[in-house]
């Protein structure tokens, strides 16, 4: 049989064909010519005759232009006429999109890496931006939030600063209320307060906030059900037991049944009528802590713990914070004019409980964190500040793939110049792609962020994670994450499209081999890149490794009281509807019968948490009354029962515990710690000094001083603290205190059967051990440490794929030298130690300038670190070692196969 | 050999007369060629450098699809078929094919009559 085959490969030679298409072109071609010389041998030609005719037939001339307009582009000669003018554009972008699609299928590992990589730094941006978007930026779904502002009560001489406001009493409230101007409404709503709710004979512990009847009407919301309390139902003390339900609890704790409306909850033994539910999303006024509930103020002395009983008619006793909506036109300026002067007329009228006082107004949003609300926007900056580190990464990454593609295609694109296709319509074509590239990964990346979002709401510790914030996940959010990508696609794309459609296509066209030279410029700018990458990666390892380490130091703090053999219940006796006969009776049974548990050695009561210390301004000191006006004695106050001090492991320093004696006919009694005893008592001998609290009527007699603990945070700075006995001082809501022998949680089952044996009517869901207190108290940071570590990581891992995929690229692109200084007798391991070298060297600049950015950073961040420098050494060599052995994995894997590479493979093929 | 319709004409109607030739019927490449020989009575011819460039073209167009089949006792050869939208560029191509000619008849060939 003739050689048709080779005849054909030589005419093919010109066009950059895939093998495979070259190999099935030349069989149907050579199949052809076959057939026509056997038909003319079946005629009776001659063998060379046949052969000679086949071949004379053949006019190659137009061969090849002809396949290129078949192979390369549709030209635009074989559009059928009158299909061209209707519709031009949007044909024409259906065939780019077309096309755009065909191009990303042929390079599907290209396509891959830049849709992945985009989309990870799209789906931490979105997940971090939801966080802000519904944790700073709209933390609250009330109308126009601008116009609220809350009112709360603060000492009259200190320059007004959040952390010190204190909550209004209801009368004081109320003369508020009648009196402004400024505010056009004016509301209350006490903190969320756990009540007991009895459903079906089960008890369970809830969120309730005792609210005015304007509340919801103030801040412009709508019941999604039923409706909101009316005037008259909040006018008399007990009349109207009704209750609004929070969505969220709604849908949790009753799911969702639509006949909810008209049900009764029992409430702390009080049954109260549901009348309606909020609205979606609403979860109270604080931005990260909400209730389950609403109900009237007019029914706050039945959900009370005893000692706020009266809180409707005693003005000292603080419950309600005010929420006011601006009158249109008044500014927060006036607004706090005004409520000075109430706040003045206030203490003239009511000396005993206002004197010193004065009324502060705060921007709701605001007034939504509390104190904690700089730390939570420096964190949210900061975190926006790293994904967005991420996302440079990203994009750089992305921008030198591009780059070393339209390296890859300047023969392509040149061919395709010269067939006639106009610049724009090619800048076109590549801007498609890139554009495509960018919805893809913005379409992947919103649901890695989406993801992102479900695992951190599952995070949430979960006793609370009802009343905690969610994250929404709205179309703000979307937007966001379709622009970041959009933008990313066009900037990376419009570059190398524009350098691209300028190449000089005679230049292109005549460059047979790939220079070296040529594409230095390219290398340099995406070595620049590269750098910046690794600077980013390690500036983000840094940073994630000193929170790591603060973390791991902040384990460590000695909070002053045990916590690896400590169990505790939180108990309401009160709600259940003990007197205080019963209630005084079950705190005696319940130590009896914990007591006698095997394997716990003591047991206390105590009215405070640890960690959630309640502090109180007022307190009077013996012979230093005159200091009351102008700085008022603050304490965390905590009222405990006999052993508590040997329970938690706190030293008594001077005096004594609390006995059996200390009850109320003798002389009433206090312990404070050693931080109050050398403030106000210094170099004295503190024993039988005298101090009164805020609300009390009498001096306590101090007869101990205990060692300093942590009462609010862990770490914090030492504060005065006053202790009194629980005999002498009653409430009907405590929390259990268990010292276990071995693991308290091996107990935590049976203290839990012996309270239900002494009544099945109090709940015991709040239960948990000293060291998930400290993981609690560590929550924050804990998950501020993790996203930190991921996303340290994602920038780690993407520099790396960066890394690699330049490194490859530009072995690729050296193949010729390689293979010739291999052909001059270059071993294996010079050649790997010249890639090495190449790609080491870029490394090695990015880890000094991150070095630097890192030193930087650190000292801004010093200030949230806890007993790590901005500058620790170990965090600082620590990340440089990763980040190097990783570029280091990432730059040998080219090298090694640059060695392996056949010179003479080499050779031909440039 | 008889006179060569002339090059720009035989292109211009390439398409029409290969989809023509797979309509109802899917064929190779050479029967193709063949085809156009014996109908157009050797006044319309493909060879392989000119035939096959095109029958590419539509295929990337997606009128035309290839497959190669094979059959016992017999090379394995790559058979055309028309595609649904070919069927309608054929149609389309038919009819206009129709107008022109039927225009280009009326001028030219009523001065001739």
């Amino acid at each position: 049989m003739p050689e048709w085959k080779l005849e054909i490969r030589k005419h093919l030679a010109g066009l950059d064909l895939r093998p495979e298409r070259e190999a099935e072109i030349v069989e149907e071609l050579s199949d052809h010519l076959q057939q026509s010389y056997e038909e003319l041998r079946a005629r009776g030609a001659a063998d060379d005759e046949a052969l000679r005719e086949v071949m004379a037939e053949v006019d190659w001339r137009n061969f090849v232009p002809e396949l290129q307009i078949s192979q390369k582009a549709p030209s635009p000669e074989t559009v059928p006429e009158g299909a061209a003018s209707s519709g031009h554009l949007l044909e024409d972008l259906w065939k780019d999109l077309r096309f755009a699609l065909r191009m990303l299928r042929k390079s599907p590992g290209f396509a891959a890496v830049a849709v992945l990589t985009l989309a990870l730094g799209i789906g931490a941006n979105t997940a971090v931006f939801t966080v802000v978007d519904s944790l700073i930026l709209n933390p609250l779904p009330v109308e126009n939030i601008s116009t609220l502002a809350a009112v709360n009560s603060s000492e009259a001489k200190k320059a007004a600063r959040s952390g010190d406001l204190e909550a209004l009493s209801y009368l004081n409230l109320k003369d508020t209320r009648e009196r402004t101007r400024a505010f056009r409404n004016l509301a209350g709503h006490s903190y969320p307060m756990a009540v007991t709710m009895t459903d079906k004979g089960e008890p369970r512990r809830i969120f309730a906030e005792i609210v005015t009847a304007n509340y919801f009407e103030t801040l412009g919301i709508h019941p999604s059900l039923g409706r909101f309390f009316l005037p008259g139902e909040d006018q008399t003390p007990g009349a109207a037991p009704v209750a609004v339900l929070g969505y969220t609890a709604w849908q949790s704790r009753f799911g969702g049944v639509s006949d909810i409306l008209g049900q009764t909850i029992t409430l702390d033994e009080t049954p109260f009528t549901v009348i309606g539910v909020g609205p979606k999303g609403f979860k109270g006024v604080y931005a990260v802590f909400g209730p389950d509930l609403w109900i009237p103020s007019m029914m706050a002395e039945q959900v009370l713990p005893a000692e706020q009983r009266n809180a409707l008619g005693d003005r000292g006793l603080p419950l309600f914070t005010g929420i006011g909506r601006l009158r249109p036109g008044v500014t927060l300026r006036e607004a706090q004019a005004e409520m000075n002067i109430v706040g003045a007329a206030l203490a003239k009228e009511d000396p005993d409980a206002n004197d010193g006082k004065t009324l502060t107004v705060t921007p709701l949003i605001e007034a939504a964190y509390g104190p904690e609300r700089q730390p939570v926007v420096l964190g949210g900056i900061l975190l926006m500040a790293i994904v967005g580190f991420v996302l440079l990464i990203a994009c750089s990454n992305l921008a030198n793939l591009l780059l070393a593609r339209a390296s890859v295609r300047r023969q392509e694109i040149a061919v395709r110049l010269s067939l006639g296709a106009g610049r724009m319509r090619l800048i076109r074509q590549l801007l498609t792609e890139s554009v495509l590239l960018g919805l893809f990964s913005g379409v992947l990346g919103f649901l890695f962020g989406y993801g992102g979002c479900r695992i951190l709401e599952s995070l949430r510790p979960a006793e609370y994670a009802q009343n905690l914030a969610d994250l929404r996940l709205d179309e703000s959010v979307f937007v966001f994450a379709l622009a970041v990508a959009l933008l990313t696609g066009l900037i990376f794309g419009i570059v190398p499209a524009l350098r691209s459609s300028r190449v000089s296509v005679a230049e292109v066209l005549k460059e047979e081999t790939r220079g070296a030279g040529r594409s230095r410029g390219r290398v340099g700018l995406a070595n620049t890149l590269l750098a910046g990458q690794v600077a980013a990666s390690l500036v983000l390892l840094v940073v994630a490794a000193l929170f790591l380490r603060s973390i791991e130091r902040e384990y460590l703090i000695d909070p002053g009281f045990q916590t690896k053999h400590l169990a505790l219940v939180m108990l309401y006796p009160g709600q259940a509807g003990y007197d205080r006969v019963r209630t005084e009776q079950f705190y005696k049974q319940t130590l009896e019968r914990i007591g006698r548990i095997p394997g716990i050695s003591s047991v206390s009561w105590a009215s405070n948490l640890p960690l959630w210390g309640r502090k109180e301004t007022g307190i009077v000191v013996e012979g230093q009354e005159a200091r009351k006006k102008s700085e008022a004695v603050q304490a965390v106050v905590d009222t405990v029962d006999l052993n508590y001090f040997s329970t938690l492991g706190i030293p008594v320093l001077e005096g004594r515990d609390f006995t059996q004696n200390d009850r109320d006919s003798r002389t009433p009694v206090a312990i404070i710690n050693e931080t109050m005893a050398a403030k106000y008592w210094p170099a004295q001998d503190v024993l039988g000094k005298r101090l009164e609290l805020p609300h009390g009527n009498q001096f306590l007699q101090i007869v101990g001083v205990v060692k300093t603990t942590n009462y609010q945070a862990l770490g914090e700075p030492p504060q005065p603290c006053v202790y009194i006995p629980l005999r002498q001082n009653f409430t009907d809501s405590m929390i259990l205190y268990a010292r276990s022998e071995r693991d308290p949680s091996t107990v935590l089952a049976a203290v839990q059967a012996e309270i239900h044996s002494l009544d099945p009517g109090l709940p015991v869901e709040d239960m948990r051990t000293g060291t998930k207190v400290i993981d609690q108290a560590l929550w924050w940071s804990k998950i501020g440490v993790g996203l930190l570590g991921v996303f340290g990581l994602l920038a780690l891992g993407l520099a790396s794929v960066g890394l690699y995929g330049i490194m490859a690229y530009s072995v690729n692109q050296r193949r010729r030298e390689i293979g010739v200084r291999m052909a001059l007798g270059a071993g294996e391991r010079s050649v790997t130690l010249l890639v090495l070298r190449q790609g080491m060297t870029v490394v090695a600049s990015g880890v000094v300038t991150g070095m630097v950015l890192a030193l930087l950073l650190g000292r801004v961040l010093s200030r949230f670190l806890y007993g790590v420098s901005g500058s620790d050494p170990l965090s600082l060599a620590g990340a440089a070692f990763a980040l190097l052995a990783v570029a280091f994995v990432a730059c040998y894997l080219p090298a090694r196969s640059a060695s392996r590479l056949d010179p003479l493979v080499a050779l031909r093929e440039a | 050999m008889g006179m060569k319709v002339e090059e720009e004409w035989k292109k211009g109607s390439a398409g029409l007369l290969i989809l023509s030739l797979l309509d109802g019927q899917p064929r190779h490449g050479y029967e193709i060629g063949k085809l156009i020989d014996l109908r157009s009575g050797g006044a319309l011819h493909f060879h392989v450098a000119s035939l096959y460039p095109l029958l590419y073209r539509l295929e990337e167009h997606g009128w035309i699809q290839g497959r190669w089949v094979e059959k016992p006792n017999q090379r394995r050869r790559r058979y055309y078929w028309l595609t649904p939208g070919g069927q309608r560029m054929l149609a389309l191509e038919r009819k206009k094919w129709r107008e022109f000619a039927g225009a280009v008849g009326r001028i030219a060939g009523g001065e001739h009559a």
